[in-house]
């Protein structure tokens, strides 16, 4: 049955002059998996959005949209309110209320359900989602990734027949993340569930979705089975960037037969027709003794007195003209040492040298001054004016080291994700730092991006500065790190440069060198997987 | 268990009232005593020697009251001493230090109430009264720490960005400011996902039910009509006696009327501390058989 019917829809933002949607038509079948992707700005909010009539954007617009038979706008009111839920990309604005349990009750109330029936539905509810320890808890003590669970679950309470989902995992690290997706994914097996879903890491999202659907600059490139869709990549470059890694790689050693679409099937696909004579590429030498940068000796830290560590007698180095990524899960206090490195707190016990200069011996501001910089997690409390360059000229930033003109004259708020962590990112540079400590930098960032903001701190570092980088993004990491740490309960637990750092982890690691592994040593990306197969060739028995 | 605590928050607030309303507008000194009696009962039971700063304050508060009558007010026929060409007088001090002990009282009362009172509670009897009231009553308790904590992030960037020092006043006035606004900016742009998301889930398509994990019982039932009955019957009981402080302090006869509305308003302020007691012995009966 269809339950989801998109006609020629077309439109237009007031006072653009392109459109942002132009002749997108589709259609989906009750309980199918939809996987929506594109650039950013090829209008995949845009036509999320509209499949919602409350939150369909103003503008002009033509062709019709149905839901269940009936034309969008002429569902009403509580049909439309109830029949398709909508969760947004930012777990903690979405929420409502104070406590969980009364998050969960908001939309049932808002449908006048009395209260004997919605204390039932959200004991459900809870017990399904698995949140019951979370009920009487304020909606702030959680986590991202708790808080994004219960957005879903606060929309499962009014019990959908279609999930619209715009980037739900773009906050969240990649365990939160998966765990997310595979809640999605149990939604929609369990209870026959319509799920449409957009992304950036389509890691998870496209080995299990029904059809993908590929939007490019407003109109539909390609909609259908995701073998056949990805399989068809060639000369999109910007969509081939966000596919799973066995997909890229697929592209890159210009796979024949059926593209891989996870790691299981990756790897069956790479000993299936490639030998590994050569199990490695050269090893990069190991660069001398150098200079220290940044030096944490036996730092100890706690917000309160009666609180465990947060650092725990951390002790590392980081060295001079070196990109290093810390590694580590949620709540390991990687954070925190940058906090501490900046000398926004201050630990209670131990040393933190910078170019070999105690902390406290950086008087009056002078650590600010061409020396250190910190890009925060959320870039949005960099900015304070009205225009990026109000915000650039406040600071007195010269030339940049990167290209943003067609930014400057935006409000910092109306950016995408990506250009507020360039524009974020123009502004912290303008202290011309010596030393710049990156907090998860890739966070919320399409593929596109990612890659820019690798190029530009590649750039930097050759230009002398120092780079130290808090982040989950192994993949990111593998582009752009010269070493690996892994933090983990408040210290570093061990470093390397990136290829024997991933190669020694089993599980935290790269899906191209967990597709790799034990049939080629020591890779890491899919670049290097696919020079690799190349040296290589194809089996001799194939 | 089931503490007074956890009585439905509606008939914990029906009994505040009464208790404190018929010793806030009555001006006799025997009800105030009971009350005072009855608070501080009800705060050691509830708090043992737990957050026991208040009774360093409260007897400051008392001896406050209780000596500005006598300095201020001069009525009164009993001169006890002249201070400043001003008599004091023995009927001025009385009447102070029976204020005193309401003010008391009143302190130790709202102190309970304000510990018992969590925010759901309020929000509870806020939403017997408008269920719209109660949502931005529960919007408000999250923007207003969400608000803290996004100042203190902003605050954090800016001092690592080094844009103001914190040894200049002037300085850190202007970045205060501009962390002010900018706080307004970011709220009203994220407000719009809030918004977003509250439409998205049918907020003003009509009527509003509203849900609360409080129900009522037959012991909430029992104290609100107790507190009203009780309440009633004490001024019924004791509306004839009149005090009189100026210009000499009377007692007043008092009969077993007058007796028995005493001993009804004191079983009223003492009903929580019996039924926390009762709780404990409870409690630890119960316990003994686990």
């Amino acid at each position: 049955m269809e339950i989801l019917k998109v006609e020629n829809l077309s439109f237009t933002y007031p006072l653009m002059t392109s459109p942002a949607l132009s002749d997108v038509s589709f259609s989906a079948e009750k309980g199918e998996f939809i996987a929506v992707c594109g650039a950013t700005g090829s209008g995949k909010s845009t036509l999320l959005r509209m499949l919602k009539n409350e939150l369909a954007p103003v503008g002009e617009r033509s062709g019709e949209i149905y839901i269940d038979g009936v034309a969008v706008n002429e569902l009403g009111a509580k049909k439309s309110a109830a029949f398709t839920g909508y969760v947004m990309q930012n777990p903690e604005h979405q929420i409502v209320t104070d406590t969980v349990w009364h998050e969960l009750a908001f939309g049932l109330e808002n449908m006048n359900i009395p209260p004997e029936k919605i204390a039932g539905r959200i004991a459900e509810i809870s017990a399904y989602f698995g949140i019951e320890q979370l009920y009487l808890k304020s909606t702030h003590e959680l986590s991202g990734g708790q808080k994004q669970l219960l957005n879903l679950a606060a929309v499962m309470v009014m019990n959908p027949d279609i999930l619209v989902l715009d980037e739900p995992t773009a906050q969240l690290d990649p365990i939160a993340a998966s765990e997310f997706i595979s809640t999605v994914k149990k939604l929609n097996r369990e209870l026959g569930l319509t799920v449409i879903i957009s992304e950036h890491r389509l890691e998870e999202v496209i080995p299990v979705c029904d059809r993908v659907l590929m939007l490019e600059k407003g109109s539909v490139y390609a909609y259908g089975k995701p073998q056949s869709t990805v399989s068809d990549l060639k000369n999109k470059p910007s969509l081939l960037r966000s596919m799973p890694a066995a997909v890229r790689l697929f592209h890159a050693v210009n796979g024949q037969g059926e593209c891989p679409l996870d790691v299981c099937h990756g790897r069956a696909f790479i000993q299936s027709a490639f030998s590994n004579k050569i199990r490695t590429l050269p090893l990069e030498k190991k660069t001398a003794v150098r200079e220290k940068a940044l030096e944490f000796k036996n730092v100890m830290f706690r917000y309160e007195r009666d609180v465990p560590d947060v650092l725990n007698g951390l002790t590392f180095t980081a060295y001079k003209n070196e990109i290093c990524c810390i590694l580590g899960g949620n709540g390991s206090g990687k954070s925190t040492a940058l906090s501490a490195a900046a000398a926004l707190i201050k630990p209670y016990s131990g040393e933190i040298r910078i170019f070999g200069k105690k902390l406290k011996e950086y008087k009056n501001q002078s650590l600010y001054r061409e020396c250190l910089a910190l890009l925060p997690q959320d870039v949005q409390t960099v900015f304070l004016r009205n225009t990026v360059r109000e915000e650039l000229a406040d600071v007195g930033a010269g030339e940049l080291p990167f290209e943003i003109n067609h930014l400057l004259d935006k409000h910092p708020y109306d950016l995408s994700g990506g250009e507020q962590q360039l524009a974020a990112l123009a502004k912290v540079l303008a202290s011309k730092p010596k030393l710049l400590l990156l907090d998860e930098p890739t966070k919320g960032i399409d593929a596109e991006t990612k890659h820019t903001v690798a190029e530009i701190l590649k750039r930097l570092k050759q230009s002398g500065v120092t780079i130290i980088i808090v982040t989950h993004d192994t993949e990111f990491a593998c582009e752009c790190a010269d070493r690996c740490a892994m933090f983990f309960r408040g210290n570093i637990v061990s470093s390397d440069t990136p290829r024997n750092f991933f190669a020694a982890n089993n599980f935290y690691t790269t899906a191209a060198s967990r597709m790799t592994r034990g049939f080629y040593d020591n890779v890491t990306t899919v670049d290097e997987a696919a020079e690799l197969i190349e040296t290589n060739g194809t089996r001799e028995d194939a | 268990m089931r503490t007074f605590a956890d009585f439905n928050p509606i008939a914990v607030t029906v009994w505040f009232l009464a208790v404190t309303g018929l010793a806030m507008f009555s001006s006799d000194p025997v009800i105030y005593v009971i009350a005072l009696t009855g608070a501080v009962l009800l705060y050691v039971v509830r708090n043992g020697r737990k957050h026991h700063g208040i009774h360093l304050f409260a007897p400051v508060i008392f001896l406050i009251t209780a000596l500005i009558n006598p300095l201020v007010s001069h009525n009164g026929g009993t001169v006890l001493f002249v201070m400043n060409n001003n008599p004091v007088t023995l009927e001025a001090l009385i009447y102070g230090v029976c204020t005193a002990v309401m003010i008391t009282a009143i302190l130790y009362l709202f102190k309970s109430y304000s510990q018992i009172m969590t925010s759901d509670r309020l929000l509870y009897v806020f939403g017997m009264f408008s269920p719209k009231l109660a949502l931005i009553f529960s919007m408000s308790l999250r923007y207003v720490p969400l608000f803290g904590r996004q100042a203190k992030k902003i605050t954090a960037s800016q001092t690592a960005m080094g844009l103001y020092k914190d040894d200049n006043i002037a300085d850190s006035f202007r970045g205060g400011m501009r962390i002010f606004s900018v706080l307004i900016t970011w709220a009203l742009e994220n407000g719009i996902i809030t918004a977003d998301s509250m439409t998205a889930r049918g907020y003003g398509i009509g009527r509003r039910s509203h849900f609360s994990l409080f129900i009522f019982r037959t012991a909430d039932v029992l104290l609100i009509c107790l507190s009203v009955i009780f309440s009633v019957l004490t001024v019924y009981l004791t509306w004839d006696i009149e005090f009189v402080f100026y210009p000499y302090f009377k007692i007043p006869d008092a009969g077993i009327k007058n007796a028995v509305g005493y001993a009804v308003y004191g079983l009223m302020a003492v009903m929580p501390v019996f039924i926390e007691i009762r709780e404990v012995v409870k409690w630890r009966y119960l316990r003994s058989k686990i």
